[in-house]
């Protein structure tokens, strides 16, 4: 997406572009970091830091091993709950899209369950499962298992007809045989937007999972907080954002290569 | 009807919906003899389309039945291979794996596949786009993969539905000159649906005219010109007018 006044000269140029881009991204936090560092000087600390400040937190916490502790504890919680809950999702979008048994079954308990945020579930966490990982875990696993249920459902209610003809007229005459050689190839490109929204989601979905007092990195976010400690709260944000943009960027050139022949 | 006919259309009727029931078919018969190739012609809406779909074993007759080799068609099978105008390859599998599907369902091993692969490959000339994935190729190429795809796992006939109506003009006339070679070489029983009578005469060796509401066989021509056909020639000509003149009457 270009928000440039200049004309998009297209791949020819995509070098140049490339190269005018990143200079000007950095043009534009130099410029944010300015701005910030300006006003964090009318301000006392307690309400805005500067960003030296934030950075001197930063690597404090990093060379204490706070921030690695606290990072490892979020995705002991996170990875499982991602992984079951898109498991989960995908299992029953690509169920229900497929067979219209399942669909008609199943849709008015969707319909129903759908809009429960899974910040409303945090009750059903601690009572069922109690203030550990696993109800963390559980928490985030909802967050996915919809978007990645959504994901696959319309990917597969968006395959032709007529690659499930082509395919039994060379031979496949199982559901699952069709799922397997047909739907999940021809559905993989909404599948895998679903899954990479989900990790991203998810990761965000962390803060809330913590928020019962479960360690991680939003309950370092939640105890800085509460100690008013804003350069604290801006550093494990930042670690947020951080672990948010490797995730993502792995994700996406995964997802360009099993999609190759896009 | 003779008793090496590898296809029999005995009497399909084919009615949709309820209320506002429509007719397509009503008691299309015909048969195609081994080897034979047929195209069935007719205006749009006679159901040729709908006939297409319940040869092919994907839709049912509400009466009547066909037969492939004396076995009556409930569902698709790999005896007959089918080739659509849309092409519908796989766009997530290469030209090479796209031929290869079919061979796969069937458990062939891994070498005898890609040998198979490569001779289906030649056949219609696409050896330098094994590796390309279907988005690359052109029209004409699409379906030069749609029908190996379709030969690759040797069915007995092959059945096409307009295969040629998306692609240019001079394209489809070099396409005919190639589906007619690959059909000598292969001894195939063709059955080919058009719109375009030139088509069919230009590839038939009996054609099936077909009028609309409801569907119905009009009569059936045997073209007789020797092939190579010119359609300059006026014997050419003749039998285009007169399939015409059958289909507009």
């Amino acid at each position: 997406m270009s928000t440039s006044l200049e004309p998009d000269f297209g791949t020819e140029f995509g070098g140049d572009l490339d190269r005018r881009r990143l200079l000007l991204g950095a043009g534009g936090v130099l410029g944010f970091l300015l701005v910030w560092a300006v006003a964090a000087r009318f301000n006392p600390p307690y309400v805005l830091p500067s960003p030296g400040a934030v950075a001197a937190v930063f690597l404090a916490e990093l060379r204490s091993g706070a921030m690695a502790a606290a990072l490892l504890a979020s995705v002991t919680h996170w990875l499982p709950g991602t992984v079951v809950g898109t498991a989960l999702g995908i299992a029953l979008g690509v169920t229900m899209a497929y067979s219209d048994l399942a669909d008609d079954l199943a849709t008015p308990i969707v319909r129903v369950l759908r809009p429960v945020p899974p910040l409303a579930l945090i009750g059903f966490a601690i009572a069922w499962i109690g203030l550990n990982h696993t109800g963390a875990a559980f928490i985030i696993a909802a967050g996915a298992f919809w978007i990645n249920y959504y994901a696959a459902y319309g990917g597969v209610d968006g395959v032709p007809d007529e690659f499930l003809d082509v395919a039994k007229s060379l031979g496949v005459d199982t559901d699952l045989g069709l799922i397997r050689n047909v739907v999940l190839p021809a559905a993989l490109p909404e599948i895998i937007t679903g899954i990479r929204t989900g990790i991203g989601r998810c990761w965000m979905l962390i803060i809330a999972a913590e928020l019962m007092g479960v360690p991680g990195v939003g309950r370092e976010l939640y105890t800085a907080s509460q100690n008013l400690s804003v350069d604290a709260v801006l550093a494990y944000i930042l670690l947020m954002s951080l672990v948010y943009l490797v995730l993502d960027t792995g994700v996406g050139a995964v997802q360009n290569r099993v999609l190759a022949w896009q | 009807m003779s008793g090496d006919d590898r296809v029999v259309v005995d009497g399909v009727s084919k009615r949709y919906g309820g209320e506002d029931a429509v007719q397509a078919l009503d008691g299309v018969e015909f048969g195609v003899d081994d080897g034979e190739f047929v195209c069935v012609v007719g205006p749009s809406g006679c159901g040729k389309t709908t006939l297409f779909r319940i040869i092919g074993g994907l839709e049912s007759a509400t009466a009547g039945e066909v037969r492939l080799s004396g076995t009556p068609v409930t569902e698709p099978s790999p005896d007959l291979g089918i080739v659509f105008q849309e092409y519908h390859l796989f766009p997530w599998r290469r030209v090479r794996e796209n031929v290869a599907f079919g061979l796969e369902q069937q458990d062939v091993g891994a070498e005898a596949r890609e040998e198979r692969v490569d001779a289906m490959l030649d056949l219609v000339g696409l050896g330098d786009a094994a590796d390309s994935y279907p988005t690359a190729l052109s029209g004409g190429m699409k379906q030069r993969v749609g029908i190996a795809r379709a030969l690759a796992v040797d069915p007995e006939i092959l059945l096409m539905d307009e295969p040629f109506g998306s692609v240019d003009a001079q394209t489809r006339s070099m396409l005919h000159e190639e589906l007619l070679s690959i059909w000598r070489e292969t001894g195939k029983t063709v059955l080919f649906v058009t719109h375009d009578v030139d088509e069919a005469v230009t590839l038939a060796d009996r054609i099936v005219v077909m009028g609309a509401d409801p569907g119905h066989v009009r009569e059936i021509v045997d073209v007789g010109l020797d092939r190579p056909r010119d359609r300059t020639d006026e014997a050419f000509a003749e039998q285009v007018a007169y399939v015409r003149g059958l289909i507009s009457e």
